[in-house]
């Protein structure tokens, strides 16, 4: 009788515990990408030199923020 | 005069009529643990071997589900606890509080009470003692092997390492570490700036490195605690010798006694010294191997070194 009411807790907590979702939804599993940003304005693609705050062709702006120093990203990304 | 000292012994010699409503408490109190520990031991046995599988189940990255069947099992447990400690403070405390204030210290029959108390809290503790026990067995239930997370990891980088091409002109493009963000990868022929998303499987590194950090140097935080408690066990050794030298008097063995404390106590400053430096061995260690897992946060975890060696 004991043994059959710890079970049903647990069943019944394993049940709840699938049901409910999960805060911040379900995760998702991606592979990995790799991308290309033209310039949506006159798409001209963007050369490591031109730096990756506005197009080197058209000036339009992709990042309104200034660059500085990180991990990967570097103070010479910023376009001229 | 006033009689105060004519009470007649009788009446002390007599067990008191109250002692037996003290008893009965008593007994109720331990087979009431009793009760309690065998449903606790029924309950995590049976919940324990479910919460493994249900870890090895869950496919949520962030194993969810059986983090929320987690803190059901312990929420059930410390309702267990909570239940003991209510009936403690309801039944016994109060008890002993009612029956301390009728009955004088004086009275040779208050030594009832106070044993009543002490041989319920006892009980008690030892009840508080069988839950660690369980809420540990229960806590074990999240360990898993991180090298076999971390082997996927990179095998998975090996495979995308040199798969991808350009966007723009074709060429090949070399991914030359694992990134755990998106990041910008120029094209080394015709310098196009691509982006780089790094897979979910490969972003969750950072969430497993400490981790699985410590799980490789966990051998020298044993060795830390080991030290740690040694200097507890020591002062126990010491203190029980100095007690024994009380009723001591021949003079040979009183030096004997005295020469082996005078060891124990050097034992137990070199071990006072030395746990603070096996602490700072393990963090290095512990620090290192995770810098090894995860170079890119380097920076970042040094300071938090440097933070945490000053605790």
């Amino acid at each position: 009788m004991e043994e059959k009411k710890v079970n049903s807790f647990l069943n019944r907590l394993k049940e709840n515990a699938q049901k409910q979702s999960n805060y911040g939804g379900e995760t998702e599993n991606t592979d990995a990408q790799m991308k290309l940003k033209d310039c949506p304005n006159c798409g001209a693609g963007r050369a490591k030199q031109d730096g990756v705050t506005h197009c080197a062709y058209c000036g339009f702006e992709f990042l309104s923020v200034k660059l500085t120093d990180g991990m990967y990203i570097k103070k010479e990304d910023n376009s001229l | 005069m006033f009689g105060l000292f004519n009470k007649s012994k009788q009446s002390e010699e007599v067990v008191p009529e109250w002692y037996a409503e003290l008893q009965e408490s008593q007994e109720r109190w331990f087979s009431f643990l009793e009760k309690l520990e065998a449903k606790m031991e029924e309950f995590a046995t049976a919940a324990i071997p479910e919460l493994k599988q249900l870890l090895e189940e869950d496919d949520d990255l962030y194993k969810r589900t059986f983090h929320k069947v987690y803190s059901g099992v312990n929420g059930q447990l410390n309702n267990i606890r909570e239940k003991a400690r209510d009936t403690y403070e309801e039944k016994i405390i109060s008890v002993y509080y009612h029956y301390n204030s009728k009955i004088s210290v004086l009275s040779k029959h208050h030594n009832l009470v106070s044993d009543f108390r002490n041989n319920c809290s006892d009980r008690h503790n030892a009840f508080e003692n069988k839950y660690d026990y369980w809420r540990k067995q229960i806590d074990k239930t999240k360990e898993r092997d991180l090298e076999i997370e971390y082997q996927k990891i990179l095998s998975e980088f090996e495979t995308i390492k040199d798969k991808f091409k350009c966007t723009q002109c074709g060429g090949n493009l070399t991914i030359d570490k694992i990134f755990l963000i998106e990041t910008y990868v120029s094209c080394p022929f015709c310098q196009t700036q691509n982006t780089f998303t790094p897979s979910t499987i490969g972003r969750n590194l950072q969430n497993i490195a400490r981790e699985l950090a410590e799980q490789r140097t966990a051998h020298l935080k044993e060795e830390f605690e080991n030290e740690v408690d040694k200097e507890r066990d020591l002062y126990h050794e010491h203190h029980t010798l100095s007690l024994s030298t009380i009723h001591e008097s021949n003079k040979s063995v009183l030096n004997e006694i005295q020469i082996k404390m005078e060891d124990l106590e050097k034992q137990r400053q070199f071990a006072i010294q030395n746990a603070p430096k096996l602490r700072q061995i393990y963090l290095r260690a512990m620090y290192d191997e995770w810098n090894k897992i995860t170079p890119d946060l380097k920076e970042h975890n040094e300071k938090m070194y440097l933070n945490q060696l000053k605790y």
